[in-house]
């Protein structure tokens, strides 16, 4: 299986990438990652400007090998998966995977370390909807993420804005900043009666908007304080991979608290 | 499905998470299509589309309207150029064969936790490849 780590794991959370080659080790599945893989392209925004070149880019990255390729990012499963489809090539997204072809007694033997926490399910829309073209989960009420949650001992509590887009697809972050700020401060909104210990999510771009997006809500006096992480991150310290190895560096809101709890494990 | 099929239920904006906050409005966009012809390429609004296709997955009609409003964006690009930060964007795609390229303290965590550098931005012959793909394509919206 080859890893496509796209632009926002390879430039931004590498974390995310140590943690899946660990898990992956694991769990006794080999990956190795796609050299000289570009970005996806970003479906939304390359469609916004060019069909053709969306297409042509992501079929020179799915080209680069036979294997099934491997994202852990919505944006980037979504441009795979549809042109993979139309060339017969093999696309998973990491989440799906570990909940359907590992499955989650499996990971569950796997886990050394139960993480007692309480934490909010994000999907990211692109994981799951157009649930025509997706075909991983429910278009209503998606339930792999839950899963997953629990299957390292931890609670995934139910939360208000729990279904909401985080704000930051579909170029808006770039083309109308003040408009994903304002999408992400509603979601956050939400998120902050759950009292949870963190967001859990399965995408990067996701992951970025809530880490680097409540900063700038901070320079407004917003302040939330909700770190976000991704599953893999996650599972990867249930699995017994040391904390200061899954890329803390690169966020920028990681509470003491919920590191000590990630650190320590079910007491 | 053609927008004509649409039966105005408001099932789309009701679901539309960037319709509560700013003036796009699926379900007007396109009773006015249908009323007066008036084009979504039209509509610099249809920016503020986070694409999460909530519309598009709960159309009673399967109107794929997302989808939609993605094509009309590119007849707008081609009038009016993209708007924001897109432009740089794409100059990166360009020049980095990356929307989102990394800067040194990136590669630095990369080295720190031992990982490989292999995005086609760091070799020359995939990022070449990559250039051309854009320029072909997009050579004239990038900045």
């Amino acid at each position: 299986m080859k890893f496509f780590p796209g632009c926002m794991i390879h430039n931004r959370y590498p974390g995310i990438e140590k943690s899946i080659y660990y898990v992956f080790s694991v769990l006794g599945i080999e990956i190795s990652p796609l050299e000289g893989s570009s970005c996806c392209p970003a479906p939304s925004i390359t469609k916004s400007v060019s069909e053709e070149m969306w297409r042509e880019i992501a079929e020179r990255n799915l080209n680069l090998s036979d294997e099934t390729i491997m994202t852990a990012c919505n944006g980037c499963f979504t441009t795979l998966l549809e042109v993979g489809s139309e060339i017969g090539k093999d696309v998973r997204h990491f989440a799906e995977f570990l909940y359907r072809d590992v499955g989650i007694e499996e990971i569950r033997k796997k886990v050394s370390k139960k993480l007692n926490l309480r934490l909010a399910a994000h999907y990211g829309c692109h994981f799951f909807r157009p649930a025509e073209k997706k075909g991983v989960d429910s278009a209503e009420r998606p339930k792999i993420l839950d899963e997953l949650i629990k299957a390292i001992g931890a609670e995934s509590v139910n939360y208000r804005t729990k279904n909401m887009c985080c704000g930051g697809g579909g170029g808006v972050r770039a083309a109308a900043t003040e408009v994903a700020r304002e999408l992400l401060e509603m979601k956050l909104e939400g998120l902050k009666e759950a009292e949870v210990d963190a967001i859990v999510v399965i995408c990067p771009l996701c992951l970025f908007q809530f880490d680097t997006g409540q900063k700038e809500l901070e320079k407004e006096g917003k302040v939330f304080g909700i770190p976000a992480i991704h599953y893999a991150q996650l599972l990867a310290i249930a699995m017994g991979m040391d904390v200061d190895e899954v890329g803390f560096e690169a966020h920028e809101i990681v509470t003491q608290e919920l590191y000590e709890k990630l650190l320590v494990g079910e007491s | 499905m053609s927008l004509n099929s649409c039966i105005q239920c408001g099932t789309c904006i009701a679901s539309c998470p960037s319709g509560r906050i700013t003036a796009l409005n699926t379900r007007r966009i396109i009773a006015e299509f249908i009323s007066s012809g008036k084009k979504v390429e039209e509509r610099d609004e249809i920016w503020f589309c986070v694409t999460c296709y909530a519309c598009q997955e709960r159309c009673p009609r399967g109107i794929e309207i997302t989808d939609t409003l993605i094509e009309a964006r590119r007849t707008l690009v081609r009038n009016k150029g993209l708007p924001g930060r897109l432009g740089y964007a794409f100059t990166f795609l360009m020049n980095h064969a990356a929307l989102v390229p990394a800067r040194e303290e990136h590669v630095e965590l990369r080295r720190k936790l031992g990982l490989p550098i292999y995005h086609a931005q760091f070799d020359e012959k995939a990022k070449e490849e990559v250039r051309r793909i854009v320029e072909k394509h997009a050579g004239s919206v990038v900045r």
